[in-house]
């Protein structure tokens, strides 16, 4: 017996059978389901709606739904933004300080100049930044973030949202695949994978990286501690900077739905799909769990990839902060050719120099900025407050109120990291489309960055 | 077998006589006496149960569609070493899309000496949908019912004894949070894979015209590969039109399936007779005890 | 040095023509070779037409459909003809039974692929003629047959003509033009003819769709007044004759006073009586595995401040559902 017989006579015997064949298949299916489940279950309560159903009606309410949504996301915000800046001061005392002991050490034992440089004010340098930069941020936003999405919140928030995505002609799950990408963007784009329509997918996987992911945060977060929210009272800093971010988080969720809409315009042209989405229900989640995966899971990977970029970008910069060419180094003359492009998009060359530099991984953008602002050679370990970071970057190096904004801005927009391109061409297994990833995002935060500039300076704003 | 830890919480387990038969391993362990696949719906704590079974630490956030790829892990129990394969959580085995596939082909393909089903105790029909579609593919079917705890909460009784008759095979009431039921669970796992306990899988047939056409597809397909374990489910796929069946079919794939189970078989017996060493061995050290029984006679 | 510069510049445009598989002369050959094979299917297509509505084809309906030259034309029929395509006898022209497989495989590609287009690509229904015209002259024996399995045999193209199976029957095209329709009472939308596109576009601006049920208010010389109980169309008689009818199934008649899921109220408690005939591939088994079987036992439950989409229990789970799937499951309430 032939396989290609076996097919012919299966496909003369279907066209045969009445049509509606699946559905007599799945009907017959359900009927003797629902039979044995009958006689199984017992019901010994009345109970029309449990807590589960009021949750989910408070949660999902035409009124308090959107404001709960995102006043959630404030709250992680800032318990974010306020436990970091404490946290990273006492990690940044620990690991600067081990940095000065290596380094007298280092002295001591006669090393010459450039090796003890290399190894601690570059490579070190680098690694204890990264460390005291990223780490409290994430211990705080991860286990908050997984502790919502183990409850079952998180498919509730793409129910609030769809309608936004079906305008755009994108899918609504979308929102589940955003809310993954604040943690890490990489993780996003695999997330992707519950879109079964290809193009939605694809529209999914292209503006994932408009969501800020932790990497960014940092950023975010100290430009607005040091910008925004140093000309309020002590007591509101935390909460003015939350608010900001969050601010920050819905003009990258803004453009999601603007670029989501001009895609299924252009090159993915397109209708909505149908959608079907399971609201699952509650699940009291499992502390023990949560911290595991949060921690171990989530940030050690999340750090431990951050380190190993770190660390090659912190000796690179060390190397182009020493090597002098007549009273200036290498990394400075970089910044100053690349600063008129930086100006003309309100930036300056050395924050270019630094996005450059980052590219394998943008959690180290800020501090390959304080070490070129700061670093004739010897660098100094990072400023700990943040009047010393506004002391240094608008005295010392001309910053301005629309820097801070379009560098907050260009870190929201800018082309995904190195890991989240190669994962984007993974998953969609194309040069075109990772190419079109980081071209799109690029030329997004480029224009957009160009076009406050010159408003602002237009209207005598900066 | 280093690295050996217990694996269910304690004070659930110091009780249980099974507490020290159950070992986990991680995945690092190479070889395993036998391959158990975990399928089931979205969220009914398949994942969980994978996690108390294995050890492993695996992630479950509450989304559908989180896992895409499988996960696996091993275990001890009763001496057999088990490899549990955690698929992703499907409704269903008969659309095309991406999880379901996977699922579906490693049942299928994959020929686990067994497949649990995990099922959620507080929506049962829904569930019972898949374990029938399972129970298509393969007999070797136990079903656990999870999530014990949420259907007492929900005032809700189930009657796994009943869930058993109806549908042939092993169903256990389990609460994988708390590892409740899970020894009953591993061992209808192991008396199903041992032949100690016969299953008879309800089997849905449908209409008459659909019931002819299956009948007509069947011995085509065991004349084209004699020994095949389910030709009554290829025919009904091939009557829905099931590219991935098809494709199957026309790639040969499945002559292999019943070629490599033959040879499974002839590992088998190779096993059987290593198992009968391991018996020997473990008579000769309780020999004390066997004489006693020789005595009494 | 200036001899230099014009003896590279013709070594490059010298390999730029020449060069096998890339070059101008090979792009040529490739298009030539094209544009041949569209022009021998699209001659195979109008013949295949023309024999199932038992109307002779001749080198003049011929060229009038290709747009070609008489003489041309004649030239393409010789070239069929030593090729065993076709026969021509006297002025009419007919396919061989090598022909008739060529132009099946060309219609299925060409159905298959609006089929695909419509169902997951998810293309507005006036544009997948076009692409398709495009499509169907490159797609392989093996690669339909794969499109065929991926898209679950689908029978009937979005615009309710039959697919041709892998063996090459032919069902034939059900019902009759609503010009031709005598009867009183319901009928059902079972074909919308898509050429000439100006009167398909027509058809879908009126808003009339495949599977309708649609009346007949009042027919005279000007137009044609339908009505699907809520909204009236009004078509010219000539754009009339490309919408075919046929008598209602009998799944239609339980329609007859069923709601749709998207009108059900939140105090109602509603039945499943059908999934709509506009459901198909990929939704409608998604549709059916989540449990939305006929019979089962549906209602509203969560509503969000768009409204849209809306959370229905189903068999004790709440699954989210947006309006316009909403409005292709039919219920009744209870």
């Amino acid at each position: 017996m032939e396989a290609n017989e076996i097919l012919a006579k299966a496909e003369s015997l279907r066209n045969g059978l009445s049509t509606g064949f699946r559905d007599e298949i799945v009907k017959s299916l359900y009927t003797e389901a629902e039979n044995i489940a009958k006689r199984a279950v017992k019901s010994t309560s009345n109970k029309k709606y449990d807590f589960d159903q009021k949750i989910d009606r408070l949660v999902t309410s035409p009124y308090a739904g959107l404001p709960i949504m995102l006043l959630l996301l404030s709250l992680i915000i800032w318990l974010t933004v306020s436990g970091a800046n404490v946290v990273s001061g006492w990690i940044a005392v620990v690991l600067f300080g081990i940095g000065d002991y290596g380094r007298a050490l280092f002295n001591q034992i006669g090393m010459p100049w450039w090796i003890t440089g290399f190894i601690w004010d570059g490579v070190y340098l680098g690694l204890a930044w990264v460390v005291s930069v990223m780490l409290p941020p994430m211990m705080i936003f991860f286990p908050a973030f997984t502790f919502l999405e183990d409850l079952g919140y998180l498919p509730r928030v793409a129910f609030n949202m769809d309608w936004l995505f079906k305008k755009t002609g994108a899918h609504g799950k979308q929102s589940l695949t955003m809310a993954m990408g604040f943690g890490c963007n990489a993780a996003g784009v695999i997330a992707t994978r519950v879109i079964d329509s290809p193009r939605e997918r694809l529209i999914a996987i292209l503006t994932n990286n408009f969501v800020p992911c932790n990497g960014r945060f940092p950023t975010l977060i100290m430009l607005a501690t040091v910008f925004v929210a140093a000309s309020f009272p002590p007591a509101l800093t935390s909460l003015v900077a939350a608010g900001t971010v969050v601010g920050v988080v819905l003009i990258g969720v803004m453009f999601t739905f603007i670029a989501s809409w001009i895609l299924s315009r252009t090159v993915l042209k397109g209708e909505a799909s149908a959608f079907t989405l399971e609201l699952p229900p509650y699940r009291r989640p499992n502390i023990s769990r949560i911290l595991y995966t949060s921690i171990i899971d989530r940030t050690i990977f999340v750090l431990w990839r951050a380190m190993q970029t770190a660390a090659p970008a912190g000796a690179l910069i060390w190397v182009l902060a020493n090597i002098h060419l007549g009273d200036s180094n290498l990394a400075r003359i970089i910044a100053d050719w690349l600063n008129p492009f930086g100006l003309l998009l309100g930036l300056d060359g050395v924050i270019l120099l630094a996005y450059i530099i980052a590219i394998p991984a943008n959690e180290i953008v800020v501090p390959t900025m304080m070490m070129v602002y700061m670093g004739a050679g010897m660098m100094i370990n990072g400023p700990t407050s943040s009047t010393e970071i506004f002391d240094l970057l608008v005295n010392g190096n001309g910053w301005t109120m629309l820097t801070a904004v379009n560098l907050m801005l260009f870190a929201l927009l800018h082309n995904p990291c190195a890991t989240t391109i190669m994962t984007i061409y993974k998953e969609t297994k194309s040069l075109k489309w990772a190419t079109l990833s980081v071209v799109m995002t690029l030329g997004t935060a480029f224009i957009v960055t160009f076009l406050t500039a010159t408003i602002a300076r237009l209207l005598g704003w900066a | 077998m280093t690295n050996t830890k217990t694996v269910l919480p304690t004070e659930h387990c110091e009780t249980c006589p099974a507490f020290t038969q159950l070992e986990q391993m991680g995945i690092k362990v190479g070889d395993f006496d036998r391959v158990v696949a975990l399928a089931g719906n979205p969220n009914t704590g398949k994942s969980t149960l994978f996690n108390a079974l294995t050890g492993l630490k695996q992630h479950t956030g509450n989304w559908p569609g989180k896992t895409v790829t499988r996960a696996e892990g091993g275990f001890e129990f009763n001496k057999m070493r088990y490899k549990l394969v955690d698929l992703p959580g499907t409704y269903s085995l008969l659309s095309a899309s991406q999880d379901e596939e996977v699922a579906r082909d490693f049942i299928l393909f994959g020929q686990p000496s067994c497949t649990i089903v995990v099922c959620d105790a507080t929506s049962l029909e829904r569930n019972l949908n898949l374990v029938m579609q399972v129970m298509e593919i393969t007999e070797n079917v136990v079903i656990a019912v999870n999530l014990m705890d949420e259907a007492k909460r929900k005032g809700l009784e189930v009657d796994a004894r009943s869930l058993s008759r109806d549908l042939g095979v092993p169903a256990i009431a389990i609460t994988a949070r708390t590892g409740d039921g899970i020894h009953t669970l591993l061992g209808a796992v192991s008396d199903v894979i041992e032949g100690k306990i016969e299953t008879k899988p309800l089997r849905v047939n449908g209409t008459p015209e659909f019931q002819k056409a299956v009948n007509e597809l069947v011995p085509m397909i065991e004349q084209m590969a004699p020994g095949i374990p389910n030709a009554r489910w290829l025919a009904i796929r091939l009557l829905d039109g099931d590219a991935r069946v098809q494709k199957a079919l026309s790639t040969g794939e499945l002559g292999d399936i019943v070629s490599r189970q033959q040879r499974a078989d002839v590992k088998f017996s190779g096993k059987m007779s290593v198992e009968g060493r391991q018996i020997t061995i473990r008579l000769r050290s309780s020999q004390e005890h066997l004489g006693d029984i020789h005595k009494e006679k | 040095m200036n001899t230099t510069v014009w003896l590279i510049t013709a070594i490059i445009l010298i390999v730029a023509i020449f060069i096998p598989r890339v070059g101008l002369i090979a792009i040529y050959k490739t298009y030539r070779i094209a544009r041949e094979r569209e022009l021998v299917e699209d001659a195979l297509k109008h013949l295949l037409d023309r024999e199932q509505h038992a109307r002779q084809a001749s080198p003049e309906s011929l060229a009038g459909i290709l747009n070609l030259q008489r003489t041309t034309v004649m030239k393409l029929i010789e070239d069929m003809e030593t090729q065993g395509l076709l026969e021509s006898r006297g002025s009419d022209v007919h396919l061989t039974t090598q022909g008739e497989r060529w132009a099946l495989h060309v219609v299925r590609a060409h159905r298959l692929w609006e089929r695909y287009l419509t169902d997951e690509a998810r293309m507005p229904l006036g544009k997948i003629h076009g692409e398709s015209e495009r499509r169907e002259h490159s797609l392989t024996e093996a690669q339909l047959n794969d499109l065929d399995a991926a898209l679950g045999h689908p029978t009937r193209d979005p615009h309710g003509d039959p697919i041709p199976t892998r063996e090459g029957t032919l069902l034939k095209a059900e019902g009759m033009p609503l010009t031709a329709w005598q009867a009183e009472g319901p009928m059902r939308i079972v074909h919308l003819e898509d050429e000439p596109a100006l009167a398909f576009e027509q058809i879908l601006a009126a808003g009339l769709r495949l599977g309708q049920t649609i009346r007949i208010l009042d027919r005279n010389p000007q137009r044609y007044l339908l009505t699907d109980g809520e909204t009236e169309f009004r078509l010219a008689p000539a754009v009339a004759a490309n919408v075919s009818v046929a008598a209602l199934p009998e799944s239609e008649t339980s329609k007859a006073n069923a709601i749709s899921l998207a009108e059900l109220t939140y105090d109602q408690k509603a039945e499943i009586v059908l999934l709509d005939e506009a459901v198909q591939g990929f939704t409608r088994r998604r549709f059916l595995d989540l449990g939305l079987t006929p019979g089962t036992v549906i209602y509203p439950e969560l509503k969000n401040f768009f409204g849209d989409p809306r959370a229905y229990r189903v068999r004790g789970t709440l699954i989210a559902l947006r309006k316009d799937q909403a409005a292709q499951i039919w219920v009744k309430p209870m």
